[in-house]
Formats: C-alpha cells, structure tokens, sequence
C-alpha cells in the first residue's frame, strides 16, 4: 500500500546542496539531478545514501514543504562554525623551514 | 678583610690513614634522605653549612651532589637559564664538579645546542650505561635541529645516530614538499626504540595529514612522546585536523597554520571562542572574541563577513548587548535583508516566550525582503505556506495571552526604522516601499484568509475552520467553509461544516441543501452518510415538533432505508420516535406494542423506558404527555444493571445526535452501580452517561462516571479530565483548571484535536457565561493551557486517585507538585491569624486577598520584564 511517506532530512542540510542543485533551479533540473544522483546510489548498493538523496527530493518537489524547510532551516543557534562550507580543508605543501620554525621556537 | 676567615670553626679532618675508607661526613645521611626525597632546595643548604663547618673534600663532593639535584630540578621546572647559571657557578668553584657533575651537565649543554659536547663522550666505549642514557634522552627532549645533529662533528661519519638523523632530515624535506611514496618513511636507519624514533613518528603523522587522513595521523600522534623534541609539532597539526587546542598557539605555529590550511583554521578557533563567550553570556567576555573573529574572518573568508555579522547581531539581540559596542566589535551594522530577518524570527521562535505579534512582525519584514530579494514571489506558494506558519505562531499563544499581546503590540509599535540606519538604499528601499502601516499579521483570520487564497489546499482550510469553530460567533466558521467551498467545490468537508451548523440553528432545509450537495459530491464518504442520518433524525424531530405526523412517517421511511440506520442501538431511537407518534395519536395499544418493541431491542425495559422519555422530549413532548404511556416505576430485578442500561441509551444519544437526560430520580441507584459495575461499561458510554448527568445537575453521579473511566486508562483519559473538570463544584477551580489543561497536554500528544476543541470550547464557555462569584475568582487566575508531561502526569495520578467527590470546602483539596499551590498550606493557615479559627473569609475584602494570595502561591508564569519592541531602540 502506497503511504506518504515524512522526509527526514535534517532542518540544518540544504536539500539543493544534497543533490546538487543551484538555488535557483526549477522543477526540471531538481528532477533530472535527482535521477543521476539515484543512478550513482542505487538504493540496493548504497541504501543511507539512497534515502538522504529522496528525502531531499521529497522536500524539494512539494513547493509547500520546500517553503516551510526554507523558513524553518535559519538556525539562530547554530554554531557559528557551521557557517564555513564542509569541504576539505586545503593544505599547502610549505616545504620543512615553517615546520622547524615551530621546533626552533622557545 | 672582606671575607672573614672561617679556619677557626673548622671541624679537623680525622686522620683515616692507609684504609682507603672515606671519611664520614656529620649528617650526610640527613642530605641524602633529602635529595632522596626530591627536596633538593634544602639539602642544599645543609650541605652548605656542612661543608662550611667541615671543608673536608668529602663535604664539597657531599654539596656538590646537592647542587646537581638542585640543577636538575631547576631544570626541570622549566628554569633552564638558572639551571645552566647554577652549573657554571659550580663547576668553577669545586674542584671536584667536573667529575661529579657530567650528568647534569649534559643537560646543560643539550639546552645549549652544544652538540659536539653533549654528544662527545658517546665516543668513548667506556661510557657509563647510566650517562649514555642520559644522553639519548636528552637527543630525544633537547635536540631540535636535525641537520645540526647528522652534522656534528664529534661523532664520527658513520655513527648511528649521524645516518639517522640525515635520513630524517631528508625525509622531513619530502614529506613537507609535496606528495611522498610510502617507502619514504620505512627508515630502517632509525631505530625505535633509538631517541630519535618520536621524530619518525611524527614524519608519518605529517605524510597522513597532508593524504587528509586524519584518523590516522591523529593516531600517529597520540604515539609521540609528549616530552621528545618533536611533539612540540603536535598542537599545530591538532589545529590544522580542527581539533580542539587550549590557548593559542605559538607565533610560528599559527604562521605555520596559516601557510598551511590557510587562515580557516584561526577562524574556526576564533568561531568556537566566540561560540563560547556567547555561552556565558558575559558582555565581557563576548565583544572582544567579536571583535577577533570579525577580524580573523576578513582575513581567512572575506565572503563570510557579512552572514557572520547577521548571525551575530542576532545572538547580540537576544542577549540584549549594548548596541554600540557591539556595532564597534562587528564593525558596523549587520545587513538587514531578508536572511537577517529569517534569522532573527527563528530566533524569537525559539525562545519560548509568549511573543506571537513579535514574531509575526519579522516574519512579515523576511516576507518583503524575501520578495524584493526575489526568494520567492508576493503570491507564490512559498507566500502562502508563510502566511500559514505565521497563523499557526499566532494560534499556539492562549487566546486571552494574544488579545492583550495584540492590543499591547498595536500600540507600541512603530515599525522597524532603527533597523534601517546604516543600510544600503536596496535595503531601505525595500522598507520605504510599505508605508502604509498594515498589522494584518496579528490577525490568525486574515493570515489564513491569505494563506488560502494564494494556495488554497485541505490541510490550510482545515486549520483555519478549525481555528473558526472556536469564535462564539458562527458566522465566522460559515465563512470559511463557505470560502473553502468557493476554492475547492470537490471537496465535502464545507459541505459538511455548513450541514452541521445550519442544523444546529434549526435552518434544516438549508442544511438539506448542503446535505444534497455533499452526497452529489461523494455518496459513499461515511462522513456523509452519517451527516445525512443525524439530519433525518433532526428533521423528524423537527416535524415531531409541529405535530407533523405524516411527515414524520416519511422521514421514518427514508431513515429506516439508510443502510447506516440499521447499525448499532439506531434501530431503537427510530422505534422510539414511532412510539412518541402514537403517544401523539394517543394510540395506547400501538404505544404500547412500540415499547416491547424498543426493550426487544435494548434488552432492557429501564433503557427501553429512558430512551422513550427522550425521545419524547426530542419531539416536544413533556413527561405529562407521556407518563400513561410509561410504566410508572421501572422494575428491575437485582440481575439487571441500570447503569449498563442508562450507559447505553446515552451513548445512543451521541450517536443519533440528540441530547438525552438522566432522571434525578435514578441517581442514587446508578451511583451505587457506578461504583460497582467499572470495568464493565465502554468509555463512549460512560463519558455520555457522565454528560448526560451533567445535564441535569447530577454532579456527583458525572464525577463518579469520570472516576470510572479514569482507572480504565487508554486513550479516552483526557476526555475524562475534561468530564471531571466540568463535574467538579464551581469553588474547586483551580483543580478543574489543571484538568482541562492536563486534558489539552494529553490531547496534544494524542493528536486528539477534538479533546482540545472541547478544552477550549469549556473555557470559553465558562467566561462567556454570566458569572458568579467563584467564577469571578477564576477569570483573575486565568491561565493558559501549557503544561509539562510531569505535570501533566501529576495532575492525573492526583485525578485517578481521588475517587470521591468533594462536598467539604473547609478541607481544600491540595496538590503535590509543584505547578500549582492551590490553597495556602497548613503553615500558612496557621501563621495567618486572620484566618484562624475561621473557615470561610466571606468578606469580600478576605476573599480578594486570598485570590491574590493564591495567584502568588501558584507561583504563576513570571511575566517577563517588558521589553522594547523591536524598532523601538537602539538595534545593530
């Protein structure tokens, strides 16, 4: 039996960061990335990452629970370190002189 | 003489010849015990007098052992600089510390970066095993050049330590240039256990920090020696994996941070500060971790500047910071656009405080902002779904609790220009552009009238009818449905909205109407089909009611054709309404012949007897007109249960939608029952029969229905709350307050949102109703319905376990937890002299006091010192 089924992203994840949309994307483009993603994580390989991937579809297709995660996703109370983007971190190759310089330090 | 010559008190050496032995020096035990004992400061000392008094070669080896403890614990103690200081002065002074003082010296020269010298005696195969320890180690803690070390001359080319400390040096070079291959760091040249192992542990955690594998690079880590050279390494790579570090760094390990994350990670640093600071909520603490974060952020991420200075302006605002400083700390204002103001919303949303209106006003500036900044359009599904969320704020607030929020917030509000010094024009512009000052957002009607016509769906409709059923007048509720009918034509429920309310006001043929109109729409809906038999029923007894009878039989006919008129106890009530016809006609025989009929079906001639009276006084008949059509008394043998029989007929009210009495003359006997019979009576029945008592004043028998159907639990325990709330006398309000507020908790969390409809609905009632004199002492204590799921269970247990119905005002009913102190406790009645010896304070004066007395007691919800209305002051 068919049953609507509560997406359960979190209110802190973007939806359109999960699949990978820009934030003004329509209808269309949520759709088609939608498809890749499902194709990179079928449900039988990679079931979690399968499940994050619809629910965030969920939320974006209906234009009311899209607003409403739009409203409700500011949190004030957030630490403020979660405002940098997640990507890794870059890290410079500086060659051994700033490394021993911190050795050398008294 | 500037130096007083000591010969005189010097002890003579004992004369030891040819023995070889030492010579015993006074209290060298004494010393030894002390440096034994690590107290290095004293036993010098002693040494000192000693040898003073001695100045035997004994005694200055005995000090100058002394001195290398001393030396040592200096250097220990981080004091390396006197350490070193104290061993000059020694080895100067006695001839004998060269000797004795090789081990510490090597310490020294170790600090000195004197490597030919500390490393020097490692030439000699003779080397004592201790002092070539001492040695390695101090390699391992002291030595923090490498090249220095594979360099030095004092140790031949091919010495271990040499070709060890050259492999890691050109390890070290590869690993902090660039990409590595794994065989890189095997090193077989340097040993583990060798003191240089820390080092080649620390080239592995470099190679997997820079693969960004920071598991195992932290790993590797945790495995250096905390106190070997290399670990001074250790806090700046923690930093670049973000872990945390206490303090700040060094200079030199912040520049290398910065050469290598970038500065990212001094910001993260600075954010967690600043995330901390917020914590204590100490002004003090707070500006200046601002200020470094605003600075470190326009270093390391320029692009966070602004979204920074909005999420901080908004944690300011909530702890109410002084604005300049904290504008000065941000330097200069936050931008006031449409995140700023989801922000600043979410934040008033969750700070659980009674601020509906508040709320509503920034939500109202995101909406403009939003718009103009193009998030989502002025009618656009995203506007609705807004519209709604703002109701839905505004509904949670108590209804009295908004009214005068409302009135206080239409006052005092004069927008929200102070927000607006110091913006860009985009931004000003947006706020010039709504001049006309519009408090629609403090209306639940108009945000839903909105909602719904910019997207008009079940579930918006649903909760704005909801919220309408609640106005005491109806044609607010007819006006939604009527305006979710115009919307959605489809959809049956307005139908069925209409149908109700147009029968409740006896406007049946209007309410045909609607009925016809549903059952066009869907026939099948179990909704309808119910509504079209209780508006049968109504329309007989309407006809009932103007003597009508052949209509009546019509009506009679078409109900007893319904499928749904067969179900249950309704067979029963169709009867009775035929026997008050023939009561009508006077027609004994057929009354008669109905009445077996009804107590065939019931199974009981009391329930046949009482579901024949109300059905009588459904059609407008009084008992005069049918006391000859009755039995006078109601037999019942001792087998027969009335209360199972009454139980029944009530809920048979309920479900043909008439309103049924209990006679008073049968009280005592079904109180009896009541208490007798639990557990074998369904809840819909017992709730009725609780109702159906009420009705006609028989508090007690309601109160005892409500005690039954409490011990049975489940899901109908709030709907008993509520019956033992209305059953309860008029001087016990605080007690039936905390029942319908216990109720509203317990139906929240069951989703029962009729319980909660009910909840309301009493409340409203009782202060619409004409009130009395305890009623005027309810309406100064009026609460609101939050409670927590202690107290919630509190006021249960305590309901549960009260079984009998209170008649003694003199012993106030008292509450164990700590939501509500309903009567002064005994302490209090006995310190207070003007209620001594007196059990009732009539005086209207006493009565006044003691409400206000109570309404201190019960530790009331503290209203929050007032504060600005946001535009009103200074803002960031």
């Amino acid at each position: 039996m068919k049953t609507e089924r509560q997406a359960n992203i979190r209110l802190n994840e973007d939806p359109r960061e999960i699949l990978g949309v820009p934030p003004d994307a329509g209808d269309e483009r949520i759709r088609e990335a939608y498809l890749s993603k499902v194709k990179e994580n079928p449900p039988d390989r990679a079931p979690a990452a399968f499940e994050r991937i619809r629910d965030a579809y969920e939320v974006l297709r209906d234009p009311r629970r899209r607003a409403l995660h739009m409203f409700l996703s500011a949190d004030p109370h957030a630490p403020l370190l979660s405002l940098l983007p997640a990507s890794k971190q870059e890290r410079k190759f500086t060659g051994p002189e700033p490394w021993l310089a911190v050795l050398r330090e008294k | 003489m500037r130096v007083k010559s000591n010969k005189e008190t010097k002890l003579p050496h004992p004369p030891v010849r040819g023995t070889g032995a030492t010579v015993p020096v006074p209290q060298e035990e004494e010393v030894r015990d002390l440096l034994a004992k690590g107290k290095a400061k004293p036993a010098v000392e002693l040494a000192k007098e000693i040898h003073k008094r001695c100045g035997w070669p004994e005694s200055e080896a005995l000090l100058v052992d002394a001195y290398a403890a001393r030396i040592q614990s200096l250097w220990k103690t981080g004091l390396q600089e006197e350490a070193k200081a104290l061993f000059e002065l020694v080895h100067q002074r006695y001839s004998c510390a060269a000797a004795r003082l090789r081990e510490v010296g090597v310490l020294v020269r170790a600090s000195d970066g004197n490597l030919e010298e500390l490393l020097r005696p490692l030439n000699d195969p003779a080397l004592p095993q201790e002092i070539r320890r001492t040695i390695e180690k101090a390699i391992g803690r002291h030595v923090f050049d490498l090249s220095a070390l594979a360099e030095c001359a004092a140790l031949p080319l091919d010495h271990a330590l040499r070709t060890a400390a050259a492999a890691l040096v050109r390890a070290f070079a590869a690993v902090t240039t660039g990409p590595i291959e794994e065989a890189t760091l095997v090193l077989p040249e340097v040993s583990h256990r060798g003191p240089l192992a820390s080092w080649k542990i620390l080239l592995c955690a470099i190679a997997y920090f820079y693969r960004q594998d920071d598991a195992a690079c932290e790993k590797c880590l945790k495995t250096v020696d905390p106190d070997s050279a290399p670990a001074r390494l250790i806090p700046a790579l923690r930093t670049m994996l973000r872990a945390r570090t206490d303090g700040r760094l060094a200079a030199a390990a912040d520049s290398l941070v910065a050469r290598v994350c970038g500065s990212k990670v001094s910001l993260e640093r600075s954010l967690q500060a600043l995330d901390s600071a917020f914590k204590t909520r100490d002004q003090g603490k707070i500006l200046p971790e601002i200020q470094r974060a605003m600075t470190t952020c326009e270093v390391a991420y320029p692009q966070l500047v602004e979204r920074l200075r909005q999420h901080i302006s908004v944690r300011a605002l909530q702890l109410e910071l002084p604005t300049k400083k904290v504008r000065a700390a941000l330097g200069g204002a936050s931008t006031k656009n449409a995140y700023f103001w989801r922000l600043y919303a979410r934040s008033l949303e969750n700070s659980r405080e009674p601020v509906g209106p508040v709320t509503c006003a920034l939500w109202e500036q995101f909406r403009r902002h939003a718009v103009a900044e193009g998030w989502f359009g002025e009618n656009g599904p995203e506007a609705a779904a807004l519209y709604l969320h703002m109701a839905v704020l505004l509904l949670e607030v108590p209804v009295d609790t908004l009214e005068e929020l409302e009135s206080n917030f239409a006052e005092q509000f004069s927008g929200f220009q102070a927000f607006y010094e110091d913006q860009p024009p985009a931004i000003r512009a947006v706020e010039a552009k709504y001049k006309k000052r519009d408090l629609y957002f403090l209306s639940p009607s108009k945000l839903f009238e909105r909602a719904c016509s910019i997207d008009p769906h079940r579930e918006a409709f649903e909760q704005w009818l909801n919220w309408a059923r609640q106005e005491s007048d109806w044609r607010v509720a007819d006006y939604v449905a009527e305006s979710w009918h115009r919307a959605i034509p489809n959809h049956s429920e307005p139908l069925l909205y209409l149908m109700e309310s147009a029968e409740k006001r006896a406007a049946l043929t209007k309410a045909t109407a609607f009925l016809e109109e549903a059952q066009k729409l869907d026939a099948v809906n179990p909704e309808v089909r119910r509504a079209a038999f209780r508006l049968l029923i109504a329309q007989a007894g309407r006809h009932l009611r103007q003597r009508k009878l052949h209509l009546v039989e019509q009506d009679l006919a078409a109900l007893e054709a319904l499928p749904q008129a067969q179900v249950g106890d309704r067979p029963a009530f169709l009867v009775a309404l035929r026997w008050a016809c023939q009561v009508i006609r006077k027609d004994a025989r057929m009354g008669s012949s109905f009445l077996s009929q009804i107590v065939h079906l019931l199974g009981s001639a009391a329930a046949a007897t009482l579901a024949c009276e109300n059905a009588g006084a459904f059609g407008g008949l009084t008992p005069a007109d049918f006391e000859s059509h009755l039995p006078q008394k109601v037999s019942l043998d001792l087998s027969d249960s009335l209360v199972s029989a009454t139980a029944r007929v009530c809920g048979l009210g309920d479900d043909v939608g008439a309103t049924f009495t209990i006679p008073t003359a049968w009280h005592d006997r079904l109180l009896q029952e009541l208490t007798n019979a639990r557990g074998r009576l369904e809840d819909r029945q017992l709730e009725m029969l609780g109702k159906a008592a009420l009705r006609t004043n028989q508090t007690e028998l309601a109160y005892a229905a409500s005690v039954a159907g409490l011990e049975m639990g489940g899901d109908a325990e709030a709907r008993f709350l509520l019956l033992r709330a209305r059953a309860l006398p008029e001087w016990e309000f605080e007690r039936r307050n905390d029942c319908i507020a216990a109720a509203v908790e317990l139906g929240r969390r069951r989703r029962d949102t009729s319980v909660i409809n009910e909840a309301v609905e009493l409340r409203r009632g009782r202060r619409n109703a004409k009130r009395n004199f305890f009623d005027w002492l309810d309406f100064e204590d009026w609460h609101d319905f939050s409670m927590t799921t202690e107290q919630m269970q509190a006021v249960l247990q305590r309901e549960k376990h009260s079984p009998t119905f209170p008649t003694d005002r003199s012993d106030p009913f008292r509450v164990s937890f700590s939501r509500e102190t309903m009567f002064l406790d005994d302490e209090d009645l006995e310190n207070d002299e003007d209620l001594e010896n007196d059990d009732e304070p009539f005086t209207l004066e006493d009565m006044a006091r003691l409400a206000a007395e109570m309404g201190h007691a019960r530790g009331r919800r503290q209203k929050r010192a007032r504060r600005d209305l946001p535009g009103q002051g200074d803002l960031f």
